[in-house]
């Protein structure tokens, strides 16, 4: 717990630490004017090594910059504005305080400053703010759990790219959106070639591996906002590529065939090479109303269906007819 | 704080409290150093230091326990802002003979 004491007169200064310190509040840090509490509470500064500080006396009158000024500054300054300040005004000072208020201060003690009333300001003050810190601590871990739940909901937990869930939403959005300005979208489809004898050659943990290796080459595929790399399926990979025509899908299809041999893990377990290979299948079309995203996905499929007959390790395209 | 009782011409007695019992004598020796910062910016004229000097009394005598020093600081600070000498000086001695006279004793609060 640490408690800023600023103010321009070093007597007021020693009386108020002494109150705290009495009051078992030993941990005070002082300044006697507004340039060396913005160096304490590193405003203007480095938020380096800077100390954490909990509440703050402000001198209202003092020469040069007075507590009104320097609560504005604080109060502007992201990391010092969550700070408590509790005002020390003299009697006859309305008008200031009123400011003071306005500006953000939080409460107030008047010249002479009494102890018990002191304290009982400090200790409610402080009480609050621990209250309001806590509140806010559990609100951002709410916050957090949420997003990492949301998270989980899209992501395949394996691959860490998006899951067949978060594939089929996002190709109904896309699908409405390419309609709406009547532009092709391309559906990618690939399969590692001869993954169950991958599995059964260098075990379950190994498959794994390569299922996230090559779960990234398709992620480094979808560059654009209205891409989207999904594990569509076991060993099963998918592509949504938006405003995109089927020459560029075979180009992209054809970038992540060899991108998956470049990995060159070894495969020998696979009838087409030594290591691991991919065989793809893209479909284009104009989304319409009367056609829907199972269309483009059976397309896809037929796609891949014939590279797997023509041999594998390849891209295979289909191009639907535009339907009216 | 700040009972002061002045039956006895030449003490003062205040009741302060026990709390404060570290930092009162130190407070009370600056306000001796006081009347000299303040009887040396009259020479030359320095009104602000005085206002200063006594602004600062003011705020922090009847904290304290030192009502009379409140007063006086008040004082003072009006002195200087209406540049009154004569006032400043008067004050400057009736704070020499508070400071000399005043005895404290400390009670649990």
């Amino acid at each position: 717990m640490e408690i800023l004491i600023i103010d321009d007169s070093k007597d007021s200064i020693l009386l108020i630490e002494t109150i705290l310190k009495k009051g078992g509040y030993t941990g005070t840090q002082t300044a006697e004017s507004a340039l060396e509490a913005y160096k304490i509470l590193g405003i203007n500064a480095s938020k380096n090594d800077i100390k954490q500080i909990d509440l703050i006396l402000l001198d209202i009158v003092m020469p040069e910059i007075d507590g009104i000024e320097a609560i504005q500054k604080i109060k502007s300054d992201d990391f010092a504005r969550d700070i408590p300040i509790i005002m020390i005004t003299a009697q006859q000072d309305d008008q200031s305080l009123h400011r003071a208020f306005n500006c953000g201060a939080i409460d107030y003690i008047k010249k002479p400053v009494n102890k018990v009333e002191l304290l009982a300001r400090v200790r409610s003050v402080l009480r609050l703010k621990y209250e309001t810190d806590r509140r806010m601590q559990l609100m951002r871990e709410l916050e957090e759990a949420n997003r990492q739940l949301k998270r989980l909901t899209v992501i395949d937990g394996l691959t860490g790219i998006s899951n067949r869930r978060h594939f089929d939403e996002f190709l109904e959005i896309e699908w409405r959106r390419n309609l709406r300005y009547n532009k092709k979208i391309s559906l990618i489809l690939g399969d590692i070639d001869y993954f169950k004898f991958y599995n059964d050659t260098y075990g379950h943990q190994a498959g794994d591996n390569c299922l996230k290796k090559a779960a990234s080459v398709i992620e480094k595929a979808a560059k654009r906002v209205g891409d989207l790399a999904a594990r569509y399926g076991g060993e099963e990979f998918a592509l949504i590529l938006s405003d995109t025509d089927s020459a560029f899908a075979a180009e992209i299809a054809g970038e992540v065939n060899k991108s998956v041999a470049s990995l060159r893990i070894p495969h020998s377990g696979s009838k087409t090479d030594d290591i691991v290979t991919m065989s793809l299948g893209a479909a284009t079309t104009i989304p319409s109303n009367g056609k829907s995203p199972k269309e483009l996905i059976e397309a896809a499929d037929e796609a891949l269906y014939r590279a797997k007959e023509n041999g594998r390790n390849r891209v295979e395209v289909i191009e639907l007819p535009r339907s009216e | 704080m700040g009972n002061s009782d002045t039956s006895d011409s030449d003490q003062i007695v205040i009741e302060a409290d026990e709390d404060l019992e570290e930092i009162i004598p130190g407070y009370l020796l600056n306000r001796r150093k006081d009347i000299e910062t303040i009887l040396e910016a009259l020479d030359k004229e320095d009104f602000e230091k005085i206002r200063i000097a006594g602004h600062s009394m003011k705020g922090s005598g009847a904290g304290y326990g030192f009502d009379a020093i409140t007063e006086i600081g008040k004082s003072i600070e009006e002195g200087a802002i209406n540049k009154n000498v004569d006032e400043i000086r008067r004050k400057t001695d009736e704070l020499s003979v508070y400071l000399d006279k005043v005895r404290v004793v400390y009670a649990q609060e």
